[in-house]
């Protein structure tokens, strides 16, 4: 089963992911981005592809963006992530959703997410461990936009 | 050269950590092939034909004594006993374990040095010119811009998964041996107006299937945006680039698809906004990595050119090394040595663990401990007395590495080919070996003047066919191995794609083609002209008139392989 990694932790998932919209549309839907005006839903999933330039006005007043990854190797929901939260100041949960592989998380988490959907809980427990093994990097990032010659690197 | 400090050490000695868990976990069973290969790759680590190859990164091909005195331990210990010298300026191991490989990572990360980000879809090792720092024609040294990069790709959150694999080079000299034009990324230093470092910007040179020549993008950006510019271009690649194809997923096709112009104006319009983001260079952390570069405290030495022209008058063979393999130091009464790897039974860029160790020692003697990897494949010793090359011939003569032939027509540029790798289509050391067999008359080599011959065993180019004056690149046709000739190539200044002669070639046929082309341009060529402007001038019919006017008669010494 699925199992939900948010702020480092498996928690429980309020959020129910929808692909297709019937009549009926749940408070708590993920429904795809187009059909946010018609279900006046608060969260809503794109691809990587997405052209955040038009959709981010609207995406950033959602409660939650979950970005679809393809494939685990497919860096576009990276940049699209970056945009997001950097260029239309998204505060809201930005979520992974796809193909999601542990070892991915730490870039994904560094690019502005803060949700993982992974395989299972086996899986989430590994994204977790992951997300901690590196404790500095080289450039700046969303979660840590100074590069570490501007904080405390000796010189 | 960049000193680390304990930033970088514990970057890599958490990347040694994570990447022995990879391993463990995979070994394990809990990571799947598919993505298991990716995490390896990402980390130099290849499954080849044989065994798994690891290549190791030796940023813009500069290592110090003990570095190569690690690399030749690591290359007894875990592997047989030599490595390869790589067209990136890198050290590939050919026969190590993958359970190993953590180890090796651990003892490498001992000497500040990893194999981060040598493959797969990302930022490569970034490169520039073996002479930077010590050129006579250098007007900036890149290395501290290169290493900058380097930091700023290591790991990037946004740029570790691109449509395909992304390469940087850089050149501040006036004779481009960097290569820039046929990089994802070309940056040509400049001056500005009061002295200060300036960079032109190529997009969408390559080679591989699709052979291109970059496109300047952006003329005189001033040095603190090198970082926010490049990001605005990997920004716009990584959204747009294809990955419904990966023989079209380089930037390359991107830049062509959208055509140059509007590329440019692509990343412009990103770049205007995030311009003066925080990795905005600052002038501190300019001085700080450029530090590491400072030239070293030249002892003053006495004009020694007396000496040396005795010597050479007394020896052909040390006056035929020093006309081709040393190059003009910047500093009076010192030299650039280049130890070439090509000499007839060893494959281009192999060097033993004794010939590493022994290269280390020479560069402490005659030198400050430094060494540079070329992306010909050859070492460099930058900061030799003068005094002492005559010294340093005899002792290099001893280890094999003084062939008098560095940009001549055997300093061959060649991937692994059929031997090794598993891309590939036809053999092609055993291509490189008939010719330096076949072409061993010095005399007859200067003659010919510099020449460029370039072979790769499969599309994927590693071994820059596509730039080679002459160009030889191994194809399948129906299970047997044939040769693809082309002519014309550059890689430096004035860069130029070879274009294809005709048909193909069986391997026993390719070492009398060479010869052929060589006669052509003897009847053809105008006083003092090279190969290259030769062929420029006359065109390819009557080198193509040769090659194919009769059968080729095969001997039987090139028949044998």
């Amino acid at each position: 089963m699925p199992a939900l990694v948010k702020n480092q932790e498996i928690v429980a998932d309020d959020w129910l992911l929808v692909d297709t919209i019937s009549d009926y549309v749940p408070d708590n839907a993920i429904v795809p981005f187009e059909h946010i005006h018609s279900t006046q839903a608060t969260a809503a999933w794109i691809e990587g592809d997405c052209e955040i330039e038009e959709a981010g006005e609207q995406l950033a007043r959602l409660d939650l963006v979950a970005v679809n990854f393809p494939a685990f190797a497919d860096g576009r929901g990276l940049s699209a992530a970056t945009l997001l939260r950097n260029r239309f100041e998204f505060k809201g949960e930005l979520r992974a959703i796809g193909e999601i592989q542990p070892d991915l998380t730490p870039f994904m988490r560094r690019c502005g997410f803060d949700a993982f959907v992974l395989a299972d809980e086996r899986a989430a427990a590994t994204a977790i461990q992951c997300m901690s093994s590196m404790s500095d990097f080289y450039q700046g990032s969303v979660i840590q936009p100074q590069p570490p010659y501007l904080r405390n690197r000796s010189t | 050269m960049y000193q680390y400090d304990d930033f970088d050490r514990n970057f890599l000695q958490e990347r040694v950590a994570q990447y022995r868990d990879q391993t463990d976990r995979y070994l394990a069973g809990e990571i799947p092939d598919d993505v298991f290969q990716q995490l390896r790759l990402r980390n130099g680590l290849y499954i080849q034909r044989l065994a798994p190859m690891l290549r190791i990164a030796v940023p813009y091909g500069t290592l110090n004594a003990t570095q190569l005195r690690k690399l030749a331990s690591i290359s007894r210990d875990y592997d047989k006993g030599y490595g390869h010298l790589s067209t990136r300026q890198n050290m590939q191991l050919n026969w190590p374990e993958l359970e190993e490989v953590p180890d090796i990572l651990a003892e490498l990360a001992d000497v500040n040095m990893h194999a981060i980000q040598t493959s797969g879809s990302c930022v490569r090792n970034v490169t520039t010119d073996q002479f930077a720092g010590v050129a006579a024609d250098e007007w900036s040294d890149a290395r501290p811009y290169a290493e900058m990069l380097r930091q700023w790709s290591t790991y990037h959150p946004e740029f570790e998964w691109l449509p395909r694999k992304f390469k940087i080079a850089l050149n501040g000299a006036e004779e481009d041996r960097a290569a820039i034009a046929v990089h994802d990324i070309g940056i040509q230093l400049k001056r500005g107006p009061v002295g200060e470092t300036v960079f032109d910007i190529y997009v969408g040179g390559g080679l591989g299937r699709t052979p291109a020549i970059g496109a300047r993008i952006r003329e005189d950006l001033p040095e603190q945006y090198l970082l926010t510019y490049v990001e605005a271009i990997l920004r716009v690649y990584n959204r747009y680039g294809r990955r419904d194809n990966k023989y079209k997923a380089r930037i390359k096709i991107l830049v062509k698809a959208m055509t140059p112009a509007t590329f440019g104006e692509k990343v412009d319009a990103e770049w205007a906004i995030i311009k003066d983001n925080p990795q905005v260079l600052t002038k501190e952390e300019v001085e700080r990595i450029t530090r590491g570069f400072a030239p070293p405290a030249y002892p003053l030495l006495a004009d020694a050119s007396q000496q040396l022209a005795d010597q050479r008058l007394a020896s052909p063979a040390f006056n035929r090394w020093v006309e081709q393999n040393v190059a003009l130091h910047k500093q009076p009464n010192y030299a650039i040595v280049t130890l070439s790897t090509k000499a007839t039974g060893i494959p281009p860029g192999d060097v033993t663990d004794v010939q590493m160790e022994a290269v280390a020692d020479w560069s402490e003697r005659f030198g400050f401990g430094e060494i540079r990897i070329s992306h010909e494949q050859n070492f460099v010793l930058p900061d030799v007395p003068m005094h002492d090359l005559a010294e340093l011939y005899e002792l290099a003569a001893a280890e094999g590495l003084a062939s008098a032939n560095q940009g001549l027509l055997t300093d061959v540029i060649c991937c692994p080919g059929g031997d090794y790798c598993s891309l590939a289509n036809a053999k092609s050391i055993p291509v490189a070996e008939e010719l330096l067999q076949r072409f061993d008359d010095y005399d007859y080599l200067h003659d010919l003047g510099p020449l460029d011959l370039n072979i790769s065993g499969c599309m994927n180019a590693c071994g820059h066919h596509h730039v080679g004056h002459i160009g030889i690149l191994g194809v399948d046709k129906r299970g047997d191995e044939f040769y693809q000739i082309s002519l014309g190539g550059n890689a430096t200044n004035d860069a130029s794609i070879g274009k294809i002669v005709g048909p193909s070639f069986g391997r026993d046929e390719v070492v009398g083609v060479v010869e052929r082309l060589m006669d052509v341009f003897i009847d053809y060529r105008a006083e003092g002209e090279t190969f290259l402007d030769c062929y420029r001038r006359v065109g390819m019919e009557p080198f193509k008139d040769r090659v194919y006017a009769e059968p080729m008669t095969v001997s039987p010494s090139a028949s044998a392989g």
